[in-house]
């Protein structure tokens, strides 16, 4: 009796579908991400120095605010930048260093994957804006409130874009050091993207078609109208327009790199 | 009315090298395993066992031919959780934990009831907290079988999991490995170690230039090299700094022969040697003839 139950129920294996927790794989990854000290350090650390350094208590007006609540703005969006260029960088990594195989042998969908990663990159990217906003609060950056509101959102999600850009250079690049060189770069083209200094001049007229400029100009557009410290005033169009070309541009090359990549397997 | 674990006919799979010509990683394999079954793919670097297994994993497609694992499309498997594997480059992330490595592919699963399960099978339990990258290569090996065990699959792939191991490491392995098999799991594995396969697998598949070219009971492709080997020790006064003395060699020679023992010759036998020999360009028969006459 005991015998013929037993045998059942070994026979009888009933495989329930699976169900993916994305979420409690999400949770992991996201604390992995920020154990990592190094990668946290240029991502919150740095911009929140730089924001002591340049901003803090600059109570020369600028447009509705203050320099103060300018810097910010901007220290906010090179961090914002930072983490989700990173994020997305070492996601694509991962892909083709061979977690991706590991995570191939799953029930999970790419989709999916791509989806958490995204996840990821927004909450990380939520840090440095958060506590940057929030010393900047504290320490006299003035600004209508309808400033401070629309800047951080545009500074959040606009980061967003430099996701696909991290994702870009990494299939680009390729290997271990591909996330560390799309990082690199974001800091000069964030020197090109009148983000650290007012730039005037030649250096300006080019910057204005880097990737970090119209991100910034955007973000900064509610305080400022337009107007650069240094003279002169952009129109919305611009920052706009730069914004859409860079995404169709990273987008493109993102393609290609996933495209390339296939090929090779 | 029974499924077999793997059906593969006709697989084939042809790969552009960086100048642009063309190899064929596999050509025209056909295999069948039955559930239960232990098989060994033996075959050197290159030979298309990496590209064989990813074929059966669904993680590469094949050009030509088709795999059916336990009567569906393999990548379905997968997701079913009736097949996993153990690969051999990369997969894993240096900056987890065991642990945490172990509860993100069980979440991935929907299967977290399995984390302690499976550490315990692997011999990580003590291990548990230790990151990735602080653990040896025999470690983060026996952690890849740990994910493997993850969907309680009845059927596990292993793609040379011993590789660049120590012999205690590899030791280590194929104990939890023998132990886990005893539960009647099919299991796939290629490795280069004979040994290994001597060893541990019913079966024994032995793949050269993405053909298989031998396929019997492991006892059979023992037998095909020599059965067994008979060792002398010289004595020491023999034995040179130009190795053997050929005059003491005529002498052995001499003496052994009313024995019926034709010929005598020095080697450092070993199974390397025999593995050479199959998978010569010799044709296997003609080996297999001489070794059972």
């Amino acid at each position: 009796m005991t015998e013929q139950l037993v045998h059942s129920a070994d026979t009888a294996v009933v495989r329930t579908a699976p169900r993916p927790s994305m979420s409690t794989y999400g949770r992991l990854d996201l604390r992995r991400q920020l154990r990592d000290r190094f990668g946290m350090f240029f991502i919150v650390g740095l911009p929140t120095f730089m924001f002591l350094v340049f901003g803090l208590g600059s109570d020369d007006a600028v447009g509705s605010g203050n320099v103060a609540m300018y810097v910010m703005i901007s220290m906010a969006a090179y961090g914002a930048v930072t983490a989700t260029t990173g994020v997305a960088g070492s996601a694509a990594t991962e892909q083709v260093m061979g977690w991706g195989r590991q995570l191939g042998l799953t029930p999970m969908r790419p989709l999916a994957f791509i989806a958490t990663k995204a996840a990821i990159a927004m909450v990380v990217a939520l840090m440095p804006v958060t506590l940057i906003f929030t010393i900047g609060a504290l320490t006299g950056a003035r600004g209508s409130w309808s400033d401070w509101v629309l800047a951080g959102a545009l500074v959040w999600l606009g980061s967003a874009l430099f996701a696909i850009y991290g994702l870009a250079m990494s299939l680009v690049f390729r290997g271990p050091n591909a996330t560390g060189i799309a990082s690199g770069m974001i800091v000069i083209l964030a020197f090109l993207g009148n983000v650290f200094t007012p730039m005037s001049g030649l250096l300006l007229d080019i910057g204005r078609l880097t990737p970090l400029y119209g991100y910034a100009a955007l973000a900064r557009f509610p305080l400022t109208e337009g107007y650069l410290p240094t003279g002169g005033r952009d129109p919305l169009w611009l920052p706009v327009a730069n914004v859409l070309a860079w995404t169709i541009l990273f987008s493109l090359l993102a393609l290609w790199g996933v495209r390339r990549s296939r090929a090779r397997v | 009315m029974n499924t077999p674990a793997i059906h593969a006919t006709g697989l084939r799979k042809e790969f552009r090298q960086a100048d642009g010509t063309p190899v064929v990683a596999v050509d025209d394999v056909d295999l069948t395993i039955q559930p239960g079954e232990i098989v060994a793919f033996l075959g050197p670097n290159g030979a298309g066992k990496t590209t064989t297994v990813d074929m059966l994993l669904g993680l590469t497609r094949p050009d030509a031919g088709s795999v059916e694992v336990y009567g569906v499309a393999p990548d379905a498997a997968v997701r079913a959780g009736r097949v996993s594997a153990v690969m051999q480059t990369g997969g894993l992330l240096n900056d987890f934990t065991v642990e945490e490595t172990v509860r993100a592919i069980a979440a991935l699963h929907g299967r977290p009831d399995r984390v302690d399960v499976v550490l315990e099978r692997a011999g990580l339990t003590e291990l548990a907290g230790r990151r990735v990258e602080a653990c040896s290569g025999g470690e983060q090996q026996r952690l890849k079988f740990a994910l493997a065990l993850v969907p309680d699959p009845d059927l596990v792939i292993l793609d040379e999991p011993t590789t660049g191991m120590d012999v205690g490491a590899r030791q280590e392995f194929w104990q939890a490995m023998r132990a886990d098999a005893a539960l009647g799991r099919t299991i796939v594995f290629a490795t280069h170690y004979l040994a290994e396969a001597d060893e541990f697998a019913g079966r024994t598949v032995l793949m050269n230039h993405g053909r298989i070219v031998h396929d019997a009971p492991t006892t059979d492709v023992r037998a095909a090299y020599g059965g067994r080997t008979v060792t002398f020790r010289p004595p020491a006064e023999a034995v040179g700094p130009e190795g053997i003395d050929p005059a003491w060699l005529a002498r052995a020679q001499q003496a052994l022969a009313p024995l019926g023992v034709a010929d005598l010759e020095v080697s450092a036998a070993s199974l390397e040697a025999a593995f050479l020999a199959l998978t010569a360009e010799v044709p296997v028969d003609t080996i297999l003839e001489g070794a059972t006459r």
